[in-house]
Formats: structure tokens, sequence, C-alpha cells
């Protein structure tokens, strides 16, 4: 391989996309784009759950409980209704996701019998926020039932009593707040880096059939391999950056931890971006429409990375042949090293099997693309 | 052919923002008239067509095609015009028969009418037993003739042309020109864009137009006679770059210009070209080969006239 | 008029007919979609893998533990024996939670004192965490009840019937196994349609302006209405027929459910899909190539699809977004989707997002036919 004649193509590739209007928004407007996207519109957090409340009793026990409702930073107690229909119209409309209903025996049942429930209706329609929804009503319950408990207690004169038996101790490694936008925004460094790597190289070798210069490069004594490494060198190095402006942007405007080795993220960077350039480089020597080279691209890069690669949807709970299908999702081994980068303070040799699966990957698709090449040009 | 004008044209003036397209163009064409916009790409030619076919809306001035303003009562017009252009606009992926049933619907030719329509315009296009072939695989000289086809299932009035025979091969240019003839014949008046000087010979009139000016109009045998202020000879010299320059110092000497491997030079008239230029060059270093009387071609015309060039002709800059 | 539409209508089948790939296009992206949506797209927390570090191996330890795995939300993976092991596992990610009791866990409980259960949760998928830890709380909280009870009931049985104790019924409402299927398939079908579609008219009007066709055919005594018409007509039919055949395979594949009105849901369906087609329209007239058309249509059709609320709460997005999401017609057409088949909800109660579709079709009307006009000048 002449370094010469790679040398002097990555030059004009580099010219060329610098001077395409196209390209350059792909590169510097795209990933912002959709980092800000991502990075503020996929939040699986539930804040501000909008709650309605149906106090039937009206005592100062249930009222205590509903203050307690409203004391959560979980819950926005928006409206007290008066009767059961005006709650079921209120879920049915979706202006709550939760209403809270108090029965009008609440301390009466309790003073007695010393056993009484609340009733909590969740709108299951998004399961996610549904099961959230329920978690922390529940957590309110329970502390509200523990202290009307020992307060029991203590006016009983019952002071030994006063422990609750268990309690939880939790310890929360890596993202401690367990905000969503600390697990997803790692994820979103990589959908940036496939869209924008598959759209970029996808049009290389389109664009020269489509203008007529491939059979004027041909002519020349180039050789398919260092067309290939010549064309993509210069995408790798605009990867790359884009990738370290993600990065900055997401420890910087987002606030996400970068507790990793920066060796590890742009070994795990590079890689995956070889991967995606191969794929978007085979896309391209096979379309010879540049429209139709950015389609595929999107189609091929967009669906695996953002449904199948565990950047939102965990693959642990997906069904067993669509985990078993993931193994082969080449984007689902850089958005584990970018999360374990970020999060946790993983270096290159945490990282072995993540990084023994991209290089696999990347020889395939490297070879194929040149094969694929080589075939298109008889 | 009736009297009353078909086409008039009058003080037309379309901007683009700063840029004014077409300045001021006035002309009239007569019904069964074939005339000729002859001018450079960027002369404005095809900015006219379209606003005469209600395409573009004029910045000021006004026209009318049979009587229609164009301006205001652009959808009649369209009723009464066939428009061609370069790109011989079908759809690559409908058959020949298809295309003709698409447009000659749109133009509201229904039935009886429509079938012998698009019978004449299979037969005109030569496609005779080629009708279900897609018209993406037709070659450039019948997907001509079907788009002319396509243009006039409506029998319409006047006919517009822009550009229409660019990219096709000179065969199948004549016979095309034939069935523009033809259609003049029957009295349709047809406006034709172009920048082939060839062409431009086949047109009844011609106005010249560059930057948006009309700067000659008439038949192009006067145009050729008159354009010219001078005698114009042939001389071929080298070197030809250096020959240009001297002989633009002669005496006597109006204009000069390469055409192709030679010079095209105008002298006054009541001069001896003949003997003075050879001369003249030689004492410039320049060798001079050939030189004759030659008579004025639409080409020099134009050179002439507008100082620029149009291309299309053998020529170079 | 009528017969210059119909002209249109019918060339456009026409095309769509002879073009290869359109029936693929049209077929198979929605299905893919469909099928990885609906299995891909979970936000279930079943069989949560824990690895448990009992040290105290009493009856008590022992009865706890095992409340996990009999909700069936969680699932042993693995009994460590050491801290180091811990570590390695969690630090790998290799499972999402660890419980872990210290010796003396039931005699501070016989004691009448506060036991302890540690839980190490890995923050990194934080969904998955959130909803677990909430299991968690809710069998902890039932644990504690449980043993307070047991305690009191040796202790003093008379005071054991009267200790108050209040407990928590929920009841979800409308996905009451709280299916994350039920919540992706029916979004699926306005995700898909709005794709589609806007792509497909976009596309279809810039192609006649790239190839040159449409000034051919506007120099014809057709009408820029009745181009408009003619070519957004197909569109629609053919966003219908996309709609129809993955709500009918959505629902008998996933078994969705559908309790609404199915009138409700067409009139939602042809709103949302005029919707859809002036959005096309309206890229189409800012593109003169159908590679601007497809940045352009990138460029919607992304935030379009995230901020829709067809995986991610809009309740949870910062105010800004929240904003955007009024123009989006996904959003509205999303509620009335599960409002329809989950919820069996009817016109009473979607009328504001019929209407605003009905107001945002028809501004994008105004504006992208107005935009069409200039752009044919």
């Amino acid at each position: 391989m002449n370094l010469r004649r790679t040398v002097a193509m990555s030059r004009k590739e580099f010219t060329q996309v610098r001077r395409d209007p196209y390209s350059l928004v792909v590169v510097l407007f795209l990933p912002l784009v959709q980092i800000l996207l991502l990075g503020y519109g996929a939040r699986l957090d539930a804040n501000h759950i909008p709650v309605y409340v149906l106090d039937q009793e009206g005592s100062q026990d249930s009222q205590a409980l509903l203050k307690a409702f409203q004391a959560s930073p979980y819950f926005d107690v928006i409206k007290a209704v008066d009767n059961y229909h005006a709650l079921v119209r209120a879920i049915d409309a979706d202006q709550c996701k939760l209403g809270i209903v108090i029965p009008w025996n609440f301390s009466e049942r309790l003073d007695d019998a010393g056993r009484t429930s609340v009733q909590a209706i969740v709108d299951g329609t998004d399961d996610n926020s549904a099961q959230l929804a329920e978690g922390y009503a529940q957590a309110v319950v329970a502390t509200y039932a523990n202290n009307v408990q020992l307060d029991w207690f203590a006016r009983h004169g019952l002071s030994q009593q006063v422990t609750i038996p268990l309690s939880v101790d939790y310890r929360t490694w890596f993202n401690e707040d367990l905000e969503s936008k600390n697990f997803i925004i790692p994820g979103t460094v990589a959908l940036v880096m496939a869209l924008m790597g598959a759209l970029l190289s996808s049009l290389t070798i389109a664009r020269e059939w489509e203008r007529g210069t491939m059979e004027q490069l041909i002519a020349t004594p180039v050789t398919a391999l260092e067309i290939m490494v010549g064309k993509l060198v210069p995408y790798l190095g605009i990867g790359l950056a884009d990738a370290i402006l993600c990065a900055v942007f997401a420890v910087g405007w987002f606030g996400v931890p970068f507790r990793g080795g920066l060796g590890a993220f742009f070994l795990a960077t590079t890689l995956f971006l070889i991967v995606i350039l191969g794929i978007g480089y085979m896309i391209s020597v096979a379309t010879k429409s540049q429209l139709g080279a950015s389609q595929y691209a999107l189609l091929v890069t967009l669906l695996p990375t953002s449904m199948l690669s565990g950047f939102a949807f965990p693959i642990d709970q997906m069904p067993a042949p669509i985990r078993a299908i993931t193994y082969l999702v080449y984007s689902r081994y850089y958005v584990s090293a970018l999360k374990r980068i970020f999060l946790s303070s993983a270096g290159i040799s945490d990282l072995v099997p993540e990084v023994v699966a991209m290089i696999i990957y990347a020889l395939v698709i490297g070879f194929f693309a040149t094969r694929a090449f080589h075939k298109s040009l008889q | 052919m009736n009297d009353a004008p078909s086409i008039v044209v009058d003080k037309l003036v379309k901007r683009f923002g700063a840029f004014t397209a077409v300045n001021q163009v006035s002309f009239q064409i007569r019904s069964g008239e074939i005339f000729g916009l002859l001018g450079p790409n960027g002369s404005g030619k095809s900015t006219t067509i379209r606003m005469l076919c209600g395409l573009l809306t004029p910045s000021s001035g006004s026209a009318t095609v049979v009587g229609l303003d164009v301006a205001r009562q652009a959808e009649e017009v369209r009723q009464h015009i066939g428009y061609m252009s370069q790109k011989f606009s079908l759809y690559n992926d409908l058959t020949a028969i298809e295309n003709l049933q698409f447009f000659g619907g749109l133009y509201g030719v229904k039935g009886r009418a429509l079938d012998e329509r698009i019978a004449w315009a299979i037969k005109m296009s030569g496609l005779a037993g080629s009708e279900q072939l897609l018209t993406g695989e037709l070659s450039g000289g019948w997907k001509q003739r079907l788009a002319l086809g396509c243009a006039v299932l409506h029998r319409p009035q006047v006919l517009f042309l822009d550009e229409a025979t660019a990219g096709v091969d000179p065969l199948s240019r004549r016979q095309f020109w034939e069935l523009i003839h033809e259609m003049s014949r029957e009295g349709v008046t047809i406006l034709v864009t172009t920048h082939y000087m060839d062409e431009a010979e086949y047109c009844n009139r011609l106005a010249l137009i560059d930057q948006g000016l009309i700067v000659e109009m008439g038949t192009p045998t006067k145009i050729k006679q008159t354009a010219i202020k001078g005698d114009l000879l042939l001389v071929e010299c080298s070197p030809l770059g250096g020959g240009l320059a001297a002989v633009k110092q002669a005496p006597g000497v109006l204009e000069a210009s390469v055409f192709g491997a030679a010079l095209h030079v105008v002298v006054s008239t009541g001069r001896q070209p003949l003997t003075e230029l050879p001369a003249f060059l030689a004492a410039h270093d320049v060798r001079v080969g050939r030189i004759e009387l030659i008579s004025p071609s639409l080409e020099d015309a134009f050179v002439s006239l507008t100082g620029s060039r149009a291309l299309g002709s053998e020529s170079y800059q | 008029m009528f017969d210059r539409i119909w002209c249109m209508i019918v060339k456009e089948f026409l095309q769509l007919r002879r073009d290869k790939y359109a029936r693929f296009r049209l077929l198979v992206p929605p299905i893919i979609q469909m099928l990885v949506y609906g299995y891909a797209a979970t936000f279930d927390v079943n069989r949560v893998q824990i690895a448990v570090m009992d040290f105290d191996h009493s009856q008590e330890s022992r009865d706890l533990l095992s409340r996990f795995t009999f909700t069936g939300r969680f699932e042993v993976a693995k009994v460590l024996s050491n801290e180091q092991e811990l570590k390695s596992l969690i630090g790998r990610s290799d499972v999402p939670m660890a419980l872990k009791i210290e010796p003396g866990f039931a005699e501070l409980l016989r004691k009448g004192q506060t036991a302890h259960l540690q839980v190490i949760v890995d923050g990194t998928n934080s969904n998955t965490a959130l909803i677990a830890v909430g299991y968690v709380n809710q069998i902890a909280d039932q644990f504690s009840q449980d043993y307070a009870t047991y305690r009191l009931e040796q202790m003093m049985p008379a005071l054991a019937a009267v200790v108050p104790q209040i407990s928590l019924e929920q009841r979800p409402w409308y996905n009451p196994d709280l299916n994350s299927q039920w919540f992706f398939v029916p979004g699926v079908i306005g995700s898909i349609t709005l794709m589609m579609v806007v792509t497909l008219t976009a596309f279809a009007i810039v192609r006649e302006r790239e190839i040159g066709t449409l000034e051919q055919v506007m120099v014809t005594p057709i009408r820029p209405l009745e181009f408009i018409l003619g070519k957004t007509i197909p569109f629609f039919v053919v966003g219908l027929a996309d709609v129809i055949l993955v709500a009918v395979v959505g629902t008998l594949w996933f078994q969705v459910p559908f309790r609404g009105n199915v009138l409700v849901l067409l009139l939602g369906v042809v709103l949302f899909l005029l919707s859809t087609l002036n959005v096309g329209l309206l890229i189409s007239t800012l593109s003169s190539t159908q590679q601007q058309a497809f940045v352009l249509g990138f460029f919607f059709l992304n935030p379009a699809f995230t901020l829709s609320g067809f995986a991610f709460p809009i309740t949870s997005m910062p105010k800004a977004m929240r904003m955007i999401t009024y123009v989006d017609p996904l959003r509205y057409f999303l509620v009335i989707l599960r409002g329809t088949f989950l919820k069996g909800v009817g016109l009473d109660i979607l009328w504001p997002q019929m209407l605003a579709l009905a107001l945002l079709t028809s501004v994008l009307m105004l504006i992208s036919v107005a935009r069409f006009h200039k752009s044919i000048d």
C-alpha cells in the first residue's frame, strides 16, 4: 500500500467534506442537536406525577396522609375531587396519572379494628411511569403508616416497641441519585457516533459514482485498499473530534460524571468508528445513489443502536431470542463500554470483553468492505 | 394566418432581487410564425418564455398570448399553449401511452378525441409498436418527439419550445424541426429559444437577446446583412493569440475574434484588407496563411452585436 | 377539476405499482418496527438478577430473602460468600442488585431492635434500579409489618389485633399486568405512519421538481391546489392502509386490546394523516433536491419522534421541550391511540386532541400551500 497515494486521497476527501454544507451539518450540527434532544428529552425519571385525591372522610388523619403525598417530591397533588366519577374522568382524560382514594371510614376503622386501607388508581398505560409511581406511593404510605404506628405505641406507653424491625440501607454504585440522564446520555454518544459515522461514510463512494469521478479514480494506479483507507481516515479523525465534543457536552452541560480512563474512551470510540465507517462504506459501495445510501445508512444504524444496544431499554429484560440477537448488534458493546467508562472508573483492562468483541467486528467488517469494493469495480 | 398578432410582449421586465433578468423586452409574433429567441445562457430567454407560459410573474410590463393576459389570466392561457423544455420532462417510469394519457387528461382531452391524438402522437414520434416501453428506456430522439406530442395533445394555438433540442443528435434534431414546420404550416405560432445558430436559421424571425435586452430583431437574412458594419474576413495565422492581439491594432479593423482555428476580422468598407492585413501582421511577426472575404453568419452577427459568444457553434472563446 | 385530480392520482398509483422497492418499503419496515418495538422495547422489571450474601443463616434471614424470589420480580443469580466477589460482580455490572445480611440479623430482630438489610444497587441502569428499589421497599415494608405483628402477638396478643396498619391497594388501570407491549404497540402505529407519510410525500413532490416534471405539469391548466391534492391523496390512501395493517397485526399478534370506538380512532387517524401529509408538503416546498428533503425530513422527524411521548413521558421533560411538543402531531395522536386502544375513552375525552390536530393541520396547510405557490413562481 502506497502511503503517498493514500494521503492524497485523504486530503481530497477532507477538503470535500469541509466544502460540502450537508457534511458540515452532519458533523457539527447533528451531534449537538442529538445530545440536547436526547439529553433533555429522553428522561425516564418520574417527577411531578400529577395526582388527584378523593378524601371521602376529611378527618385530621386523612388530611395528614394527603399532606404526606403533597410533601413528596415525586408527586404533584393537583386537585382534590369530591366524587369518584370525577376521579375516573380525570384519569381517563390524562389529567392525572395517580388517583388516591381515602375511604370514608378511614380513621374510624383505624381506631376500631386497627386495619384500614387506602386505594390508589394508577394509569397503567405507560407501564414504566406506573411502576415508578406505584413504588413512590408505596413508600409514602409506608412511612405514614410507620409514623402512625409509632404514635400509637407511644400513646399506649409501649416504648420498647418503637423500633421498626427492618430498615433497608441502600448503597448505589456509579449513579448515586439514580438519575436517568446519567445512564442515557453515555448511550447517546454512541447513537451520535453511529448516525454521524454512517451518514458521512455512506456518501463517500456513492458521491463519486454520481458525479462521475469514480471512473477517473479507477483509471489511476490507486488500489482499492488505498481508496478505502484514504477515504475513511479523515472520517475517523472527524469522528473522534466529535466524540470529544459530545463527551465535553455530556460532562460540562449535563453534569454526567466521567470517571473512567481517557485511553479506554479513545480506544473504544476508535474501534466503534472503524466498524461504523466500514458499514457505511459497504453501503456506499453497494448503492450508487447518494440518496439511497443515506437512507440505508440511517436504517442500519438508527434502529439497532436505539433499540437493541442497551441504550435506553435494558437488554436483560428483553425476551431470550431478542437478547441473543443483541450479541450481534455492534453498538451493544460500545454502549456498554461507554456507560462503564462514564459512570464507573473503568480502564482498558476492565473492558476486555467489549474491546475484543469490537476488534472482531472491525476485522470482519473491514474484510467484507474491501471485498465488496473489489467486486463493485468489475 | 390571421392578422391579429398571436403573442404581444410589451416592455416586459423580470427582476430577481437586484438582478434584472429581463429588461424591457418587447416584440409581437403573428400566428403561424416561427419566432426564435437567440442568446447565450443567462441572457433571459428562458425567463421570458416562462413568463409567457404563466410560470413566472412579470415584475412589470405586460404580455398577451392569443389575446389573454399572461399575468391575470394565466390559467386560461395555459389551455391554449403547449410547452416543452430541454429536460423533456416526462415520467420515466410510465410507458409512452401512460404519459400521453396523463397529459391528455390534464389538458381535458377526453374520449374519442384523446384516442385520436394519442394515435397521432405515437405515429409522429415513431413509437408505433413501442407504446408499452417505459419512457426511461427510450433514447433521446424518441423521448424528445414524445414530449412534443404530450405538449400538443390539446391542439394549442401557441407552442413554446425552450431549448427543446439541447443534447439531441443532429439527425433527431432535423426530424424534430420538420414537425415544427408542419405545425407552423397548420397555423400554430411557435416561439423557440435556442443557442444553436443553425436552428436560428430555420426561424421566420429572430430576436437576439443578451443580458435581458433585445439587441436586434428581424429575419435571419436581414440580421446577417445589417449586423456587420463592414467587410468580414477569415484570417488564418500563427501564432493565433498573438495574431488576434496584433490585428486589433491594424488600421481599419473594427472587430476581431477567434473562430475555431482562425480569426474573423471586421474591416471598414472601402479598404484593401486582403493586401493590407498580411503586411501589417508580418510586421508584427505574425505569419498569415489563408485570408478571404466571407459572408457573415448569425454567429458573427451575434458577436458583433453583443460582443459575447453563444454556445453551440464550432468556435471557442 | 376532478378530472385533473383523478389523472394525477392514477399516475401516482401507476408509478407506485411500478416501483419494485415501494412494496418492500411499505410493508417491511412497519412490520420490523412493530416486532422490534413490541419485543425489544420494554420497561418491564421481572426476574431481576440479584446476588445474595446471607451471613446470618437464620430462619428470619432466609424468610426475608425468600420473599424476594416469591414475588417473581427477582431471581437469585448467585450466592456470594465474600465482599470481594460482590465488588467485582457489581463492578462489572453483572448483576444490577445485591442483598447482604450481616451476622446477628435475627438476634437484633428478636431483641426488638432494628435489623438491617443492605442493598447494593448498580446505578448504570438507573431506570430498572429505581423500579426495583420500589419493589424492594415493598417487600421490606411487608416483612417489617409481618414481623412486628408477630412479635406483638407473642407479647401482647390482645393488642396485636388493634395495632394500626395502613396498607395501600394499588390497581393499575387499562394495563393491569403493566405489559410494556401494550404501551408501545399502539404507539408504533403512530410513529411508523408519521415517518412513512412525511418522507413519501416530501420525496414524491421534490422528485418531480428535480426531474422537471413539476414544471411540465404546472404549464398545463392544472391549478396548484389540484396538483397538491393529486399528489397527497394517494399517500393518504397508502398511509391509511398501513395504519390498518399495523393495527390489525398489532392487536392480533401482541394481543393488545382495543376498547374504544373504531370511529373515534378513524377520525383521529384521518386528522393525523392530514397533518403528516402537510408536513411532507411543507418540507417539499423547502427543498429543491431529494437530498435536502432527506436532511430536513430527518431534522423534523427525529425530535418529533423522540419528544412525542412515544417512549419517554412528556411530563419528565423540561419546560422548553414540553413547549415544543405542542406542535408535534404525533403527541396528540399517541393520546388518541392509547385512549382508544387501552383506555376505551371516546370523543368527550379526546376532543382536545382532535381539535389540536385539526388546528395544526389547518395552519400547516395554509403555510405549505402558500409556499408551494411561491416555489413554482
